[in-house]
């Protein structure tokens, strides 16, 4: 299983802490991103992605601590047991 | 030293600790919403000696949250005037003004046991997080609204500030800050920079998620 974790804006919104979805070989972000908006009934996509499907800028992803973007963004490859968090930080002071 | 001025704080974490605190020095980045509160705080403590960086100037939009000023210094600088009411605050504290901007050319003093980043900005942040050596440990604050979160980096050992924040840019227009969530989030920060000094950081490498909206707190594994 793939553990998905929300955090700040997107619990919120979604109004969940987290939730797991499958895993199948080949996953990537991208793919469980779109396994998790389909078991999420509030959509919430639009909050990390713009419409190009291009991760926003606003919301970090996180796979086991690691942001995408220092990765291979929405095509970073998803093992099983990975952990990926969705987080809006609070950029004022 | 007036007797028995940092008494009822001893009781709680005992001398050895206030020793510490008193013997420490502390950079805090920005003294607008998160940075007032915090030098008001450490100073209250008893901190040795706090550096403060700041290029701005009170409006009449800080009011509601910048803890050390008030109507009669808008259009004043910020940083000699935190300096004056810090000072008035405790006098045995040494605060060593830093003017300007941060930008690529900032240099952290040597021998600062922490660095409290108060800005406003992720450039800034990007830049801050930069400029820490080695060894020395970044206590991060920041807020939108009712969202906020506290996290600690120790520079060369965890992941860089900007890795961990890559692509989290400024968003367009203000930012919503209440006086509530600055004064909680600025007291998070100032609890989390006490155990740093202590060398007993609770936030290393985890960050402190908080939403006032439904008193909800998390942690981000970082």
């Amino acid at each position: 299983m793939i553990k998905i974790q929300f955090f700040s804006l997107v619990r919120l919104l979604i109004k969940q802490e987290a939730t797991e979805v499958p895993w199948v070989e080949g996953e990537t972000v991208q793919s469980v991103l779109d396994k998790t908006q389909a078991q999420i009934a509030t959509p919430f996509l639009h909050k990390l992605l713009n419409e190009e499907g291009v991760a926003h800028t606003g919301t970090i992803i996180l796979v086991n601590r690691k942001n995408i973007l220092h990765l291979n963004g929405l095509k970073t490859p998803i093992a099983d047991d990975d952990v990926l968090a969705f987080f809006p930080p609070g950029a004022g002071g | 030293m007036v007797k028995d001025r940092y008494a009822r704080q001893i009781l709680h974490w005992g001398a050895e600790k206030q020793k510490l605190i008193e013997q420490s020095s502390l950079l805090i980045a920005g003294v607008g919403g998160l940075g007032a509160t915090v030098s008001q705080l450490l100073v209250r403590a008893g901190i040795g000696r706090l550096y403060l960086v700041d290029d701005g100037h009170l409006d009449w939009p800080d009011l509601n949250r910048q803890t050390l000023y008030g109507e009669k210094d808008v259009g004043l600088a910020k940083l000699p005037l935190a300096k004056e009411r810090l000072n008035q605050i405790n006098s045995s504290t040494e605060i060593v003004e830093i003017p300007g901007r941060i930008d690529a050319d900032f240099q952290v003093p040597a021998g600062v046991d922490g660095v409290a980043d108060c800005l406003d900005n992720y450039q800034s942040r990007f830049e801050l997080y930069r400029a820490v050596s080695a060894g020395t440990y970044f206590v991060h604050g920041g807020l939108n609204g009712n969202q906020g979160q506290v996290l600690t980096l120790l520079s060369g050992k965890s992941q860089p500030f900007e890795e961990v924040f890559a692509g989290a840019v400024q968003p367009q227009g203000t930012i919503p800050v209440t006086p509530d969530s600055v004064v909680i989030i600025a007291g998070l920060m100032v609890n989390e920079l006490f155990s740093v000094l202590w060398k007993t950081p609770k936030l290393l490498d985890r960050c402190l998620v908080i939403s006032l909206d439904d008193f909800h707190i998390d942690f981000m594994d970082i």
